[in-house]
């Protein structure tokens, strides 16, 4: 089991960043064989941040192959797994064994939320355009973040305010002008539906955190919002459509993995990215093909795009009555690498759960094994009430 | 799906599949354009698409030239290299 | 009779002047050595982020209005998938959904009189790199400089009818945007080019003929003798019925005098255009767009008609002028300064150009100030300066900016008034040189110009020629 691809400093306040964030002294691989061995020029703008504030880089955390799978299993560098099979996420075992104090995840897909939840650890998933993306490798611009994984969720806070923040670097990230200071949380919605789609022991987890929560005096009302569940199809589109745009500049010729057998440029190209891409990565790349092809784009890009308002606005709609929903983020307690073997793309099933924020960028916090979807820069309020329950729930 | 469509996919994406993985993919294909069928029962004809998730706009920036990066830094993980060229095989047009 | 029209429409690209590239700080200057004006985000490595240049849209926009088109006040990039080596991300970012520039005309002149060819549209793009084919390994090598340069391209709808008009159309377009310093357009240097579509069809036809592209013509006369060549070629298959006539993408050989199939265009397939995600839409809003709009210069012929109506130059003169923004303006601020718009622009024509010419300058880089040029011409006018040191001041001026009259006071090139000192010098001249003095008085006029020329030498040329003549003849005749 490989937690590491690269091992980093030694020290106080270790940071272990997800491998697809690049740093300039170790590799950064995506845990693709296609980058085996890549070394940046340059640094990811959150890297520099963290050492800035006095955090040290621990290492690169293994991960599956662009970040997209459901647990790292399809790492070119081997899925991280317990003797009985039990998935682990490299970064959220470091957090366990203790060998760093938190980790810097791309949540692509929602793995870091799930691995969290799975883990009983604490995860922030920022609010869009707040962390910069600069100097990470990207996969699925549109939706993806820099989120924080801690056994704190004030440490999740700490580390989060120490990397977040305007980057001019970035031509998404929002002007500091443009924060809204984050309500207090009353009220919460349950996503009854997407919560009934998971299993008996998830669904008393949320039952679980909704006890807690009423414990505090925070109401909680199950609601019922049927284009939530579109979120997955939709993103699950969107993601393999940008994907397939963003890994094309691997290609052998200008760095990484470059097949021994060729004789022309197309033989070149197809033997490279067929050597070093794994099955999942090349069926999602195919599928994202296939979904930008003109005949196609209409009516699955274009619809997945108005998807996204739809669903944006139903968050919208919700918020003017709730300060945030509470939804599990997977569908059960354990994954083994058995269920991967049985269906190597189950994480796009799991996107039931998480899909609803990455599509629309809103922050969400993972505490208790559940998940909090909240307003744009809510993350704070909803880290007080993770807080809360580190302190208190358990 | 056939598997003419796929094929046109995998060369258009510089792939070469298996026949084991063509069937797996083809399955995988045709489930999600189910699942994206269904999506054609929300209806979207008054919804603009959204392709940024936040309301930001005209992020540019002034001309000013800089060179950070030198030839032999950005070469250095280069499969073939001459003269200070990324080398292929030969293009023909 | 003509029994076949030709129907063509163009795609023209052209290289924005900017500094920097469209999406990175990389420089976008011509030239340099292979693969230095490069960063991670050139040769497409992950982790940059673009950042779209201002100036690249300011451009983009002036290009718009020039050519009379309605510019999209939301505009927005996309991106578009294919595989080649001189395209580092395997994806090239353009303008598919929301182009900055529509719907436009530009009205050319032939032998046939004026016709407006109609814009559809003018988007902005990233450039690729190059491809060099090495034959002794045969291989070919990759430089990414060009990569990221801000590209336009003007799509114009399918109104051009001869090679006549093509040229007529590349010209003027090239005229326009020189003058709107969008762009140096050197077809030379890659900065202007150009892709055919042509079709042929009988006389009276409304249905358009099978079309072709071609692609690689680099000078106005290779797109002559292309068009040419596949006019003829359209119109052989249509009489013979051939099935070779397609729809395809042909390259142009311009030593064999043929055009090609391409073959590898044929497996780029489907471009799978789709917005880009990390480029926000750009907003033109009312102040930018009037900024720009009120950055446009006068239309050439605009400033022909005034140089001539208003400034009394001849039509000739004036359409020397207007060849050049460079040169229109130097004109325009040397004539302020001096009020002698005649002088200046014979300085201009004249002097100006034969130092250009031996400098293997293009007119853009003319480094004189208008304003130094009006002084300079002001003081040959009023006498201060003789006409062959206000040329040695023209020279010293497109080596280092100057201050006409400082350097003449430096380098002692001001006429002088002082008679005494002209006496002396005329007066051991002509003692120094009594056979000239005799060949004069027995008649010999070009006697007098030696006498008068060694005169002037001595004095450095800082004489008033009538002064020193009447100086000469008093001494000579006592």
């Amino acid at each position: 089991m490989k937690l590491m691809i690269n091992e980093g400093s030694a020290g106080e306040k270790r940071v272990a960043l997800d491998d697809l964030i690049l740093t300039k002294d170790l590799p950064t691989t995506a845990g693709s064989k296609m980058l085996d061995g890549y070394v940046s020029l340059f640094e990811a703008e959150v890297a520099t941040r963290l050492q800035k504030a006095g955090y040290t880089i621990g290492g690169k955390a293994n991960v599956g192959e662009f970040a997209i799978d459901l647990l790292g299993e399809t790492s070119y560098f081997g899925a991280c797994a317990k003797e009985d099979g039990t998935l682990v996420y490299a970064a959220n075992e470091l957090l366990e064994k203790g060998e760093v104090c938190a980790a810097l995840q791309m949540d692509v897909n929602g793995a870091p939320r799930r691995a969290a939840a799975l883990a009983g650890q604490y995860y922030v998933k920022p609010t869009y355009g707040t962390v910069s993306r600069f100097g990470t490798i990207p996969v699925a611009c549109s939706g993806e973040t820099v989120g924080v994984a801690a056994t704190t969720a004030e440490t999740c806070r700490q580390v989060l305010a120490a990397v977040a923040g305007y980057d001019e670097k970035d031509g998404t990230s929002l002007p500091q002008s443009m924060y809204t200071q984050p309500k207090d949380i009353k009220k919460v919605a349950i996503l009854a539906d997407i919560t009934a789609a998971a299993d008996a022991d998830t669904q008393a987890k949320v039952a679980a955190f909704q006890a807690f929560l009423e414990s505090k005096g925070i109401a909680c009302e199950k609601v019922e919002v049927e284009c939530m569940s579109a979120a997955k199809t939709a993103w699950n589109a969107l993601m393999a459509a940008e994907l397939c745009n963003n890994v094309s500049r691997y290609d052998g010729v200008k760095y990484g993995y470059r097949t021994p057998n060729y004789t022309n440029i197309d033989e070149l190209y197809t033997g490279s990215r067929t050597e070093a891409f794994g099955d999942v990565l090349k069926t999602m790349i195919l599928f994202g093909s296939d979904v930008l092809s003109t005949n196609n784009y209409e009516k699955m890009y274009d619809k997945s795009l108005r998807i996204r308002r739809v669903v944006a606005e139903a968050f919208a709609d919700l918020f003017t009555k709730y300060d945030c929903v509470l939804l599990p983020a997977c569908a059960k307690q354990r994954y083994t690498v058995e269920d991967v073997k049985a269906d190597q793309y189950l994480a796009c099933q799991e996107a039931l759960f998480t899909a609803p924020a990455s599509i629309t960028g809103l922050p969400a916090v993972i505490a208790g094994g559940v998940q909090l979807v909240g307003p744009a820069f809510s993350e704070s309020s909803m880290l007080d009430v993770a807080q809360c329950y580190g302190k208190e729930g358990k | 799906m056939d598997k003419e469509v796929l094929r046109r996919l995998e060369k258009e994406n510089q792939l070469q599949l298996t026949d084991t993985q063509k069937e797996t993919v083809l399955a995988f294909l045709n489930q999600q354009h189910s699942q994206l069928e269904k999506l054609s029962a929300i209806d979207t004809e008054s919804v603009e698409r959204m392709v940024h998730v936040m309301p930001i706009n005209t992020v540019v920036r002034e001309d000013v030239a800089m060179q950070k990066f030198s030839r032999e830094d950005l070469q250095k993980g280069a499969p073939e290299t001459m003269d200070g060229y990324w080398q292929v095989p030969r293009v023909v047009e | 009779m003509q029994k076949y029209e030709t129907v063509i429409g163009l795609e023209v690209h052209v290289e924005m002047a900017t500094e920097s590239k469209i999406f990175c700080s990389c420089s976008a200057k011509f030239g340099g050595e292979q693969n230095e004006h490069v960063c991670p985000a050139c040769c497409g490595m992950p982790g940059m982020l673009p950042i779209v240049n201002k100036h690249a849209v300011d451009l983009g926009m002036t290009a718009g209005m020039m050519l009379n088109c309605h510019i999209n006040r939301v505009t927005t990039f996309d991106k578009k998938s294919y595989y080649y080596p001189d395209l580092p991300c395997s994806y090239q970012t353009t303008q598919w959904f929301a182009p900055v520039c529509v719907n436009g005309t530009v009205t050319i002149q032939t032998a046939n009189g004026p016709k407006d060819i109609r814009i559809k549209q003018i988007h902005m793009e990233e450039d690729a790199g190059k491809l060099v084919h090495d034959e002794w390994t045969d291989t070919s090598l990759v430089d990414f400089n060009r990569t990221s340069v801000p590209l336009i391209e003007i799509v114009s709808q399918p109104d051009l009818s001869s090679a006549e008009e093509v040229v007529a159309y590349l010209e003027r377009l090239r005229s326009l945007l020189r003058f709107a310093k969008v762009s140096g357009c050197r077809m030379e240097q890659g900065s202007m080019r150009c892709d055919v579509n042509l079709s042929v069809r009988p006389v009276g036809s409304t249905k358009l003929g099978v079309r072709t592209e071609m692609k690689n013509m680099n000078s106005l006369s290779a797109i002559v003798r292309a068009i040419e060549y596949e006019t003829a070629r359209h119109i052989d298959c249509i009489e013979s019925g051939s099935d070779e006539l397609v729809q395809e993408t042909r390259r142009w050989d311009d030593i064999k005098g043929k055009s090609y199939a391409m073959r590898t265009k044929e497996t780029a397939g489907d471009y799978r255009y789709f917005p880009d995600p990390n480029i926000m839409p750009i907003v033109i809003d009312d102040e930018w767009y009037d900024r720009i709009k009120a950055s446009l210069p006068e239309f050439p012929e605009v400033k022909k008609e005034r140089y001539v109506n208003e400034l009394g130059l001849t039509e000739y003169d004036a359409d020397q002028l207007i060849q050049s923004r460079q040169m229109c303006d130097c004109f325009e601020e040397a004539t302020a300064q001096c009020g002698r718009a005649k002088e200046v622009a014979n300085w201009l024509i004249s002097d100006c150009m034969k130092i250009l010419n031996k400098k293997q300058m293009t007119v853009d880089a003319l480094p004189i100030s208008g304003k130094a040029l009006g002084k300079l011409i002001a003081l040959v006018a009023d006498g201060k300066v003789g006409s062959a040191n206000g040329r040695k001041i023209l020279a010293a001026m497109f080596e280092e900016d100057i201050d006409p009259l400082t350097y003449a006071e430096q380098n002692g090139l001001i006429i002088s008034n002082d008679t005494d000192n002209i006496k002396a010098v005329v007066k051991a001249v002509v003692a120094a040189d009594p056979k000239s003095v005799e060949d004069f008085k027995s008649g010999k006029e070009k006697a007098l110009m030696a006498l008068f020329g060694k005169c002037m030498r001595e004095l450095k040329g800082n004489c008033d020629p009538q002064v020193l003549r009447t100086v000469l003849l008093e001494t000579i005749n006592g």
